[in-house]
């Protein structure tokens, strides 16, 4: 801003009501005109899922789906995507089920600090939704935009190629390593659920 | 990082984005255009350049057509990455920073791609630091960084990907806004200079590219040259390509090695116009060398970037034999 | 009855002595999903206490404690189903109530004395909170007790650009952004000093003042000399090498920018939430800040997302956060910009290392010189243990007639150099093999023989006192020889197609804790309290960054205990209920807090057993524990589940609890810096890496690795497969990309993602990880350090690789194109060639003597190999100290074997004259030298 030194960063921008479908659910919010949508997603929706690496679109770890794309929400200013249907990792289990690829990524250790894990997981489903036998290639044209800085991506790789398994019905969904919810009464609900330890 | 603030204006038909812009113009208020955003935004949250109200064209319905004669500027690079466009352009877009960036990546916004320079590229904090610099001085009538004491050009570099292959596949912009639409050959759309870059008036921006019916039959190859094959911008880039067997046809652009891109008209049709073997193509490379002037304003210093233009050059000749 | 849990075998027994069935089991009573008792698996017991795991390196102490339960089996991390969901919460995450938003003010002058602030524009405006200043933190901090020189906020002078000037608070960002442009500040300008050589000199104002330590006027701010060993061996070498580097400096670049929340609770407590490595430095430092006793205070570690050193610091921005929320009374949160990362830095220290070495004819490495100068920037933080490692952790795992270093940590005015995955080690790693390879070459011999001809032995003492134990390198180096097929590659491929080999050798944990006393406190202790549910929580201060600590501890306790993994539960975030532990530095986390956790564990299980013996009448010797069930050896039918045992001994104390904890062992020599680089055990590494050099261009592209790690026993092979990969990636980014680029004017012209390259996904190699399993005798079930350790063979893997491709030599890192670019046209011109392509390919060119030489190289090794094996399995338990190979007794003091032995910490003054670039920092005189000369 020429004639300025210094950029003024108040007042703030108009306020104008901005809707989309995050995660399924409508949600209506209050932006000023020139948010981006990681800082509504964060601040706002609350999908702190939805991490902020670098803000300057090289690390990935902000992607959400939005209509289908996997992008960079980091670069994306909300006003543009309003109305659009967008996942963050949030929106990627079912309740306590995990998605093939969530569940994927903790067994084959595609996670290690977890911070570029949901930008993974929504490059890797929005990938692997469009098509569930990709080649390698594929697999790593569609991550070059996320960098992990701790696994090297090979298990991230491996967890992928896992979960297109189960995407095409080659295999079962792994187990995650606890089971959340553990049948309570596993002789049948008339029978008392498990006591501490007495001989019945 | 936060935006610094501004009003998003959202046309939804290129007219009412001509009368947005004449109406800001004539009250005297600064824009910008914003597509895709992933240049502009980077910008904007270093505070780099920012003006009080940004037009986006991503509400204009029709204009991110894609076919082989004719692009539109709202085309997505990963659309063009798939699609039936010429290979060169495909392979080009498909080149361009990371795959999610080309989601959201538009054409338009890689033509008119601000020119980048690693004393400008820089938060607020750090351009302060060195007391701005020419380009976006604040005010204070700072010089440039690179080559000081001249205070009137800047040489920043361009570093767009797909413009020197549109180049060579002899394509043509159309420009549109409050006074109207103009075509002309997207060689003669950039200018020398780092901040005013390219002929775009003040309200107008780019409508579409179109492509000369003959360019399909064209082959060419375009060779990057990047540190990193995800998110690097070229640190030099050459397209080349021709109408299989037509000496005259002969079109070579570079790219990344000064303020815009550019078609080295004059050095083909000095060399090489007379057709090419491995020897005129090796002087071809060496005139291109010795023609382009790259400064230190990039990851990659200038001798060296200058000096591998040549391979560029030999190894985009030995692809379309 | 629970018909999971009746032990029935199939068949009837053949001692006839019970029957089995007969007595009627409870049900399990707890424990996870599954109702029904697993069965032990005997892959995973080991050989010596009658289960079928092989133990090619012979016992460990800790057989008789394994249930097979999850020891050795690859595992998810424990938490990785936070992670995978999005709900793991790191710094930024933390939002509270009524939060305000605090921002930092950073210097815009590289070097310059502050004269005056006026915060009263800040003030003034709407919306700030609260303004801090330097004037509001007089108490000055730093990582190491003996170099604090940080203050959360610039007191007298700024040291960098980005250094840290003042901070606010305010109702949100923008209005805090805004605010920072009204601070006035009056500067004096000071002369900065950028070049590391420059540091050595004297300056009119030096950017620390050490007082009566302080080396004459210069920058200096460690030196360090020490030779060991017999330097008459150096003079008439029959081969030598010689290199000169140039090393940039790196980040650790992981993904998550730092960020800290503050709060003081009502009573008047400070909540810090911080995503760190060593929260309990931060504890201790905050409590020195603030003035406020260390238990009114609790840090919260939140998720951390990557570390790699870089979190490890004691930070100022903590401070101010801390600061400003106590002047608001409102939570503060502060994240940083990406930008912010790099000033805060900590990163790998730029270095100029020179390393000369020589070897004598049969192929003994004779002497070992080497001089590293590193660039601290403005502040000490690790620096003065970086200064011996750059050093003493070279000194293995070759076996050397002498050893010479001299170093020098300066300061200078850029953000601070620190701690960083392999810290120290890393750089004079690189140029040492390189060295190797160098004088294989001019030998006329194979590296890798070379190396396996000079290795120390297992349970054997390097040349400067550290203690090696279990030692895998030969099995390491063995195993990537035939894994890349080394002999049919090396030497023999194409032009601009290359395979290069690269060593490693690191420390598994730290002897030394550096705040106390090692005989008085332990390095790490636990507690675990087992409470009626059956539950087990383990309290730990042991800090997870992705690296799988939190699950290594479960690990453990579930393998001691026999329980299944989710039944133990991990508490490791706040300092109010872990006991104090130093976090993850070192990689200090498997080998101490997983002996802690066995220990405490331990306590446990021997409070079931003897419960279980109460209702059998089994003497516990005779008893098995295993999932959820103890029962008798001889007839499982005989047994009690575990939650019977447990209430049995929880009878009249209510929950079970245990306390263990972990020291190491004494050890290491008593010279001065003995203690750096002393650790209870060393990691050993050898990687091979391909490569494929565009030799027009000068781009490398790395195509595959082979990557041997000897980390004792994987606990979960996952895990360390995961840190091998990973470390692969990091030291590939500084071997071909990565570098902090400071300017003509001194800044840093890539702090972001984009100009600091880290690689993607295209530039990773095809990486193998192979285990290599010593068995450490003192490690938690064998286990040794996995996570630093495997980035140091692949740089110098690589840069061998490159010269075995073009034939070119290079001493500067990152190998970015440019500078290939540039060897490769140097050396075209010089052969007058055409062409790039046509640059001879290295091949062998044997003679009869170096043919000679090979077959007594791999004689020796064979020979060596049996040694090796020997002492490994403790069948040959007679000393070995660094001098046998050259012929010493190791039972007869070195010095007193040879004239001129020497064990030095100061240089000669007749050597002052030809000491290197760094040793310069002896020709100084310390100040209170100067004063009594005076
Ligand atoms: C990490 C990273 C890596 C990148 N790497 C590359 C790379 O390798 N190669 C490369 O070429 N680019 C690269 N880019 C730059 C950028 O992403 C692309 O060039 C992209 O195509 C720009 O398109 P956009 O729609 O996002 O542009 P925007 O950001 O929307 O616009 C860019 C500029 O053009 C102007 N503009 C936009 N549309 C029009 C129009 N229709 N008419 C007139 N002016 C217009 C805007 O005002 C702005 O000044 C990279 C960016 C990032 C963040
Ligand atoms: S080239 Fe000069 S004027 Fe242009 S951005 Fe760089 S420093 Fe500024
Ligand atoms: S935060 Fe968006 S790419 Fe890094
Ligand atoms: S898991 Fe830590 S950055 Fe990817």
């Amino acid at each position: 801003m020429v004639g300025t030194e210094y950029v003024p960063m108040t007042p703030k921008a108009a306020k104008e009501i901005w809707s989309a479908k995050v995660n399924g659910e409508s949600v209506e919010e209050l932006i000023t005109s020139n948010a981006i949508l990681l800082d509504v997603l964060r601040d706002q929706v609350g999908t702190l899922g939805v991490k902020r690496g670098c803000d300057l679109g090289t690390c990935g770890c902000c992607t959400v789906i939005i209509d289908g794309d996997a992008r960079l929400s980091c670069l994306c200013l909300a006003g543009q995507v309003a109305g659009s249907e967008i996942t963050t990792v949030e929106g990627l289990s079912e309740g306590a089920h995990l998605a093939p690829i969530q569940s994927c990524f903790a067994e084959h250790g595609g996670s290690q600090c977890g911070f570029c894990t949901p930008g993974f997981l929504l490059s890797a489903q929005a990938l692997l939704t469009e098509n569930d036998s990709p080649s390698d290639k594929e697999i790593s044209c569609a991550i070059e935009g996320n960098l992990c800085r701790c696994t090297g991506y090979q298990q991230i790789v491996d967890s992928i190629k896992a979960a297109a398994e189960i995407h095409r019905g080659e295999a079962e969904p792994v187990q995650p390593a606890s089971n959340p919810h553990p049948n309570p009464h596993p002789e049948g609900p008339d029978q008392p659920s498990m006591p501490p330890g007495h001989a019945r | 990082m936060l935006m610094p603030p501004f009003i998003l204006h959202h046309p939804s038909t290129v007219e009412e984005a001509c009368k947005i812009s004449a109406e800001l113009i004539k009250k005297g208020e600064d824009f910008d255009w914003v597509s895709g955003g992933t240049d502009l935004l980077a910008n904007y949250k270093w505070r780099i350049n920012t003006k009080p109200h940004v037009i986006s064209l991503s509400n204009i319905p029709g204009i991110d057509s894609v076919s082989n004669l004719e692009i539109g500027c709202m085309a997505r690079l990963s659309s063009l990455e798939g699609s039936n466009v010429h290979p060169m352009i495909a392979e080009a877009a498909g080149k361009v920073a990371s795959s999610l960036i080309r989601k959201s990546a538009t054409l338009g916004g890689n033509l008119c791609l601000d020119t980048r320079c690693f004393w400008y590229n820089q938060s607020e904090d750090w351009r302060r630091s060195i007391d701005w610099c020419h380009k976006a001085d604040c005010g204070t009538g700072s010089d440039c960084r690179v080559i000081p004491n001249q205070n009137t050009l800047c040489v920043a570099t361009y570093q767009g990907d797909i413009a020197p292959v549109l180049m060579v596949l002899g394509a043509s912009v159309h420009l549109i806004g409050p006074n109207g639409e103009r075509v002309m050959p997207l060689s003669e759309f950039y200018q020398l200079d780092g901040m005013k870059k390219n002929v775009l008036e003040k309200g107008e921006f780019l409508l579409k590219v179109t492509l000369p019916k003959d360019s399909m039959k064209r082959i060419g190859s375009y060779q990057k040259l990047r540190v990193r094959d995800s998110w690097d911008f070229p640190e030099a880039g050459v397209a080349v390509s021709w109408l299989e067997g037509d000496k005259g046809s002969i079109k070579v652009a570079t790219t990344a090695l000064e303020s815009i891109p550019r078609e080295h008209k004059e050095e083909v049709s000095q060399i090489i116009a007379e057709g090419w073997d491995d020897k005129s193509v090796k002087a071809l490379a060496g005139a291109i060398r010795k023609s382009v002037k790259p400064v230190n304003n990039t990851a990659l210093p200038p001798n060296y970037r200058r000096s591998v233009v040549q391979v560029l050059v030999k190894r985009a000749f030995s692809q379309i034999k | 009855m629970s018909a999971g849990y009746r032990q029935q075998p199939n068949s009837a027994r053949k001692d006839g002595k019970r029957v089995a069935g007969k007595q009627v089991f409870p049900p399990p009573g707890s424990g996870g999903s599954d109702p029904v008792m697993k069965e032990r698996d005997l892959n995973f017991i080991p050989e010596s206490v009658g289960g079928k795991e092989p133990q090619p390196a012979g016992s460990h102490i800790h057989d008789r404690i394994r249930t097979g339960t999850v020891i050795g089996k690859p595992l998810p991390l424990v938490d990785s189903n936070a992670k995978v969901t999005g709900q793991a919460w790191y710094g930024d995450d933390v939002r509270l109530a009524n939060e305000s938003i605090g921002k930092i003010l950073r210097s815009p002058h590289h070097y310059a004395k502050i004269i005056s602030i006026d915060t009263s524009k800040v003030e003034a405006l709407p919306g700030v909170i609260a303004v801090a200043t330097g004037a509001d933190s007089p108490h000055s901090f730093g990582v190491l007790p003996v170099t604090k020189d940080e203050h959360a906020m610039a007191v007298e002078k700024v040291r960098h650009m980005g250094d840290l000037v003042a901070c606010v608070s305010a109702v949100d960002e923008a209005t805090a952004i805004e605010a920072l442009g009204l601070f006035e500040i009056e500067w004096e300008l000071l002369e900065p000093v950028f070049d590391p050589k420059k540091g050595l000199e004297d300056h009119d104002d030096p950017i620390h003042w050490r007082g009566k330590y302080h080396l004459a006027k210069t920058n200096v701010q460690k030196r360090v000399f020490q030779e060991f060993g017999d330097r008459s061996l150096v003079e008439n070498p029959f081969s030598s090498s010689h290199g000169k580097w140039t090393m940039a400096g790196v980040h650790h670049g992981f993904t998550e920018p730092h960020a800290v929340v503050a709060h003081w609770d009502p009573n008047g407590r400070l909540q810090l939430y911080t995503p760190q490595q060593v929260p309990h430095y931060t504890h201790r430092a905050l409590s020195t800040v603030l003035d406020v006793p260390m238990h009114q205070i609790n840090v919260i570690r939140t998720f951390v997302g990557g570390g790699f050193g870089g979190k490890s610091d004691p930070f100022p921005h903590e401070m101010c956060a801390a600061i400003l929320a106590r002047k608001s009374g409102r939570p503060v949160r502060i994240t940083f910009d990406r930008e912010e990362v790099y000033w805060i830095n900590r990163g790998r220290h730029p270095s100029n290392i020179e390393v000369k070495m020589t070897a004598d004819d049969e192929g003994r490495i004779s002497g070992f010189d080497i001089d590293a100068l590193i660039d601290g920037g403005g502040f000490a933080s690790f620096g003065h243990v970086t200064s011996y490692y750059n050093g003493v952790l070279a000194t293995a795992p070759y076996e050397l007639g002498s050893f010479h270093y001299t170093g020098a940590r300066v300061w200078t005015n850029k953000p601070a150099s620190g701690a960083m995955r392999g810290h120290g080690a890393v750089n004079t790693r690189c140029a040492v093999e390189v060295g190797l390879d160098e004088m294989a070459e001019e030998m006329n011999v194979d590296p890798i023989d070379l190396r396996l001809a000079n290795l120390l032995p297992p349970h054997s003492r390097t040349i400067t006192g550290f203690r090696i134990t279990s030692n895998g390198m030969r099995e390491a180096l063995e195993r990537v020889r035939e894994g890349s097929n080394w002999d049919e590659k090396f030497r023999k491929l194409p032009l601009g197609k290359g395979i290069g080999i690269g060593c490693g050798f690191f420390i598994s944990g730290s002897g030394l804790p550096i705040h106390w006393d090692p005989n008085r406190f332990p390095h790490a202790t636990v507690h675990i309290q087992v409470d009626m549910d059956g539950g087990v929580t383990v309290h730990t201060g042991a800090a997870d960054i992705g690296q799988g600590s939190t699950t290594a501890v479960a690990q453990v306790v579930s393998e001691v205990l026999a329980l299944p993994i989710e039944m133990i539960h991990v508490r490791s975030h706040e300092s109010d209920t872990s006991p104090v532990d130093l976090g993850s530095y070192s990689s200090r986390v498997t080998f101490m807090n997983a002996n802690a956790a066995i220990r405490a564990a331990l306590d446990i299980r021997e409070k079931l057993l003897d419960a279980a013996w109460d209702i059998l009448g089994y003497h516990p010797n005779t008893l098995i524990i295993n999932d959820r069930r103890i029962y008798y050896k001889h007839d499982p039918a005989i047994g009690v589940s575990y939650l019977q045992a447990l209430h049995k001994a929880q009878e009249d104390k209510g929950a079970l609890i245990s306390s263990g904890s972990y020291r190491s062992p004494p050890m290491g020599g008593v010279h001065k810096g003995a203690a750096a680089g002393l650790a209870p055990a060393y990691s050993f590494s050898a990687y091979v890496a391909e490569v494929d050099v565009d030799i027009e261009l000068g781009l490398i592209k790395c195509t595959n690795v082979w990557a041997a790690h000897d980390c004792g026993k994987a606990l979960n092979p996952l895990a360390v497969k995961g840190q091998i990969i990973g470390s692969c990636h990091m030291g590939l980014g500084q071997v071909l990309s990565e570098k902090m680029v400071y300017g003509r004017t001194g800044h840093l012209q890539n702090a972001n993602l984009l100009e600091y390259k880290i690689p993607s996904i295209h530039e990773m190699p095809h990486v193998e990880p192979i285990i290599v399993e010593s068995s450490d005798p003192e490690g938690p079930f064998g286990a040794k350090e996995a996570g630093e350790g495997p980035l140091l063979p692949i740089l110098p893997a690589v840069v061998n690789a490159v010269y075995d491709a073009i034939g070119i030599r290079y001493n500067d890192l990152p190998l970015t194109p440019d500078i290939i670019f540039k060897g490769v046209e140097k050396k075209r011109k010089k052969l007058k060639l055409e062409e790039a392509t046509e640059l001879p390919s290295p091949r062998f060119t044997h003679g009869p003597k170096s043919i000679e030489l090979q077959k007594s190289l791999m004689k020796r090794s064979q020979e060596h190999k049996k040694r090796d094996l020997a002492r490994q399995k403790t069948e040959d338990t007679s000393p070995y100290v660094n001098g046998v190979l050259f012929g010493f007794d190791p039972n007869i003091p070195l010095e007193d074997q040879v004239e001129g032995w020497r064990m030095a910490t100061e240089p000669d003054p007749e050597q002052l004259a030809e000491l290197g670039l760094a040793g310069r920092a002896w020709l100084k005189k310390e100040q209170r030298q100067m004063e009594s000369e005076k």
